[in-house]
């Protein structure tokens, strides 16, 4: 594990010396052409020796030395091929940017700014992770690719890197003689976790398996009416697409802890693949709460954000795991994720504001609905789709059957548009879209009546215009933003087991002024919870701990 | 002029330039006449007696449906070109258009990442352009054609001045 030389020394690395990766990442990442390669030239010679035949076949025995050699050579290009992009990958820490140099042909070199951070992952690929090594990737705005990946790190120092990346990104301001030195991990405390059985439990109860049942009884019953048994062979590609796609997504949602730092939320995921991110406070552009019809039964929600480095989901094969800010949870993991992600929700009872957004009907929790003379165009959703501004943050609401409740930060606001069609003309409705960083989170305000409308388009750029203003500084510590306190009362929170605490460090320039603890502001207290919630949710509360115990 | 519903109300529209018809008249052009050259090939073959398959009423209709169509599109035109509008307000710029599907739009200067002007060779010979506002969502279509020349150039620059004065993060 440790053949890439002596430990790091705290404060003796990252002071923007030039660093190669970890000596075995190219065969890491390029096991699959090593193993190519050994397949192609030795199938053949392992068949001869299942079938007793000589190793060499009678008529090429007299070109074997040509392909031995041959074989060689291309092992040993391939090898070289490793060793010089290896020997040529740097990458540096220094002056507020994290530069990394490739190639030894075609050279690139890419720098990126430590304060445009969007988000940092750490990824363990299974190979990876059986020696140790992680994969850094640091997430700029440019929706999908990311701006600087480091493929292998050793675990420590991938971790390491990135305290260091995220204490200089939040302009903390480390030991004042030596700004370069590395920084210690910012301590963090976990949130919440999605216990397996609740997992398989949300992916039973999914929409896909409302097909599954629908195309087993369709096929059944063609396979009844027809008296033709062929029509199972049909389903087998069908089961195989589907196993997969449970399989993915059970895979994905594996484990699944969410815990806060000052650093920003720290999720961690994966069965065989596992995979750290970490998100920035403010990082996230658009939040999104859905409730399939089924997983009512149980009162759970699958938590999805927008994030400027992420790009749109799917567009890089993981987007759809990346998004995701909670598989499935109860009402109370949704609210603890919504005090993570909102620090500040803007209105004195945020808890029946959000239940309302959530699972409420008409007025309540001072949403504004769709206009009771639209009733005829959403028949079952007017009193659904509506909208809540919070002095923080805008809610859209929507969805009978797939509930859905889209939050939106006004500091987050791009840009807006208002849209009205004819048959909306006719009666006096219009749709109001905001417009956010690609993503899986589409914010719009249906179907809201003209006038209703209009003054939101107006109020909201306003809002959007105050909140830019008090936002300045990309250096997160630097803006008045608390960001741990609202999970202090953590009455959510599972008392303290061992290992919630994940590291405590002594020397602790991160942890950001306790701001919003003073009890006249309007926060997520959490004590009302207990009433507001248990009526839906008995036990959402206690959830956990038993389960995982 | 027009104001519609969903106009936010006391605001000036600043409207593009009437020439910018001729550039939608001749795009309007080049994309019907190639689809209607298409949708009437099998109307000829019936004709010249090479095809027997589509009866002659549906060789008939659909090119004349499409026709049909297509003239209303062009009686649109103008009207469209005349509900395109954009303001300049203090803190954001206002961008309007459609007269069936209309859209209203308001792009914070804040939020601006970079503007670009794009010509045209129609565009070239009227002496016009089309600027276009990129913020940080894919979703932000901000566009707005048929500026003359100069003044897509005075947008530009007052938009850049503006974006930087007041510019955000993401």
């Amino acid at each position: 594990m440790t053949a890439g030389g002596p430990m790091p020394v705290p404060g003796e690395k990252y002071d923007g010396e030039w660093l190669r990766v970890h000596p075995a990442s190219p065969f890491v990442r390029g096991w699959v052409a090593l193993a190519a390669i050994g397949y192609f030239f030795g199938r053949d010679t392992f068949e001869r020796m299942l079938q007793g035949e000589p190793l060499v076949g009678g008529q090429i025995a007299g070109r074997a030395p040509w392909l031995l050699a041959g074989g060689a050579l291309v092992l040993v290009l391939a090898v070289l091929g490793f060793i010089l992009s290896w020997y040529f990958t740097r990458y540096q820490v220094a002056e507020g940017y994290v530069r990394v140099n490739t190639g030894f042909l075609f050279k690139q070199q890419r720098q990126a700014r430590l304060d445009r951070v969007q988000a940092i992952d750490i990824v363990q690929p299974l190979l990876a992770r059986i020696f140790g090594l992680a994969e850094l990737k640091f997430e700029v705005a440019d929706a999908g690719e990311s701006a600087v990946r480091l493929a292998y790190l050793r675990m420590e120092d991938a971790r390491q890197l990135r305290a260091t990346i995220l204490a200089r990104a939040s302009g903390v301001e480390l030991e004042p003689g030596r700004p370069e030195a590395a920084a210690p991990e910012a301590p963090e405390q976990q949130v919440l976790q999605v216990p397996p059985s609740r997992l398989i439990g949300s992916l039973l109860l999914s929409e896909q398996s409302i097909f599954v049942v629908l195309g087993g009884v369709a096929s059944v019953v063609l396979s009844a009416v027809t008296e033709n048994s062929g029509f199972f062979l049909y389903l087998i590609p069908a089961a195989l697409g589907l196993i997969a796609a449970y399989w993915s997504s059970f895979h994905k949602g594996y484990n699944f802890t969410a815990a806060v730092s000052p650093d920003g939320i720290r999720l961690r995921y994966g069965l065989l693949d596992t995979q750290a991110q970490t998100l920035p406070p403010g990082r996230i552009q658009a939040l999104r709460v859905v409730q399939p019809p089924l997983w009512r039964i149980f009162g759970w929600y699958r938590m999805q954000v927008n994030v400027a480095g992420y790009g749109a989901a799917g567009s890089d094969g993981q987007g759809g795991s990346r998004t995701t800010l909670l598989p499935v949870g109860e009402i109370g993991d949704v609210v603890n994720m919504l005090a993570l992600v909102l620090p500040d929700p803007g209105t004195a009872d945020p808890l029946r504001v959000f239940q309302c957004g959530l699972d409420g009907l008409g007025s309540d929790g001072g949403f504004v609905t769709t206009p009771r003379r639209a009733r005829f165009l959403a028949p079952l959703g007017w009193r659904r789709n509506g909208f809540a501004a919070t002095d923080t943050a805008l809610l859209m609401r929507s969805g009978r059957w797939w509930r859905q409740l889209v939050v939106v930060p006004h500091q987050r606001t791009q840009s807006m548009a208002l849209h009205q069609g004819p048959l909306a003309r006719r009666f006096r409705l219009a749709d109001l879209v905001l417009h956010t960083t690609a993503g899986p989170v589409l914010p719009r305000v249906i179907q809201a009546d003209a006038g209703t409308a209009l003054a939101l388009f107006d109020a909201q750029a306003a809002r959007a215009r105050a909140a830019r203003k008090r936002q300045t500084s990309e250096h997160w510590l630097a803006q008045v933003t608390p960001l741990v306190s609202p999970v202090e009362p953590a009455p959510l929170v599972e008392p303290a087991e061992a290992g919630t605490l994940v590291e405590t460090v002594d020397l602790d320039p991160h942890q950001p002024p306790k701001l919003a603890s003073s009890p006249g502001e309007p926060g997520w207290r959490g004590d009302e919870l207990d009433q507001r919630v248990s009526p839906r949710a008995p036990n959402a509360t206690q959830q956990e701990g038993p389960q995982r115990g | 002029m027009h104001t519609a519903a969903i106009d936010p109300p006391g605001i000036t529209w600043l409207r593009v330039s009437p020439k910018y018809v001729t550039v939608r008249l001749v795009e309007w052009a080049l994309g019907n006449l190639v689809v209607l050259g298409v949708l009437s090939l099998p109307l000829l073959f019936v004709l010249l007696g090479w095809w027997t398959w589509p009866p002659r009423w549906l060789a008939v209709a659909v090119p004349a449906f499409m026709l049909v169509l297509a003239l209303w599109r062009l009686v649109l035109i103008p009207r469209q070109v005349r509900a395109i509008g954009y303001a300049e307000r203090d803190d954001d710029l206002l961008i309007r258009g459609g007269i069936f599907f209309q859209r209203v739009m308001v792009v914070p200067y804040g939020r601006m990442q970079y503007v670009d002007i794009s010509v045209g060779p129609v565009e070239r010979r009227l002496g016009l352009c089309t600027l276009k506002l990129h913020t940080a969502s894919a979703s932000t279509n901000a566009s707005i054609p048929g500026l003359p020349a100069e003044e897509g150039a005075r947008l530009r620059e007052q938009l850049s001045a503006r974006g930087e004065a007041r510019l955000a993060g993401l």
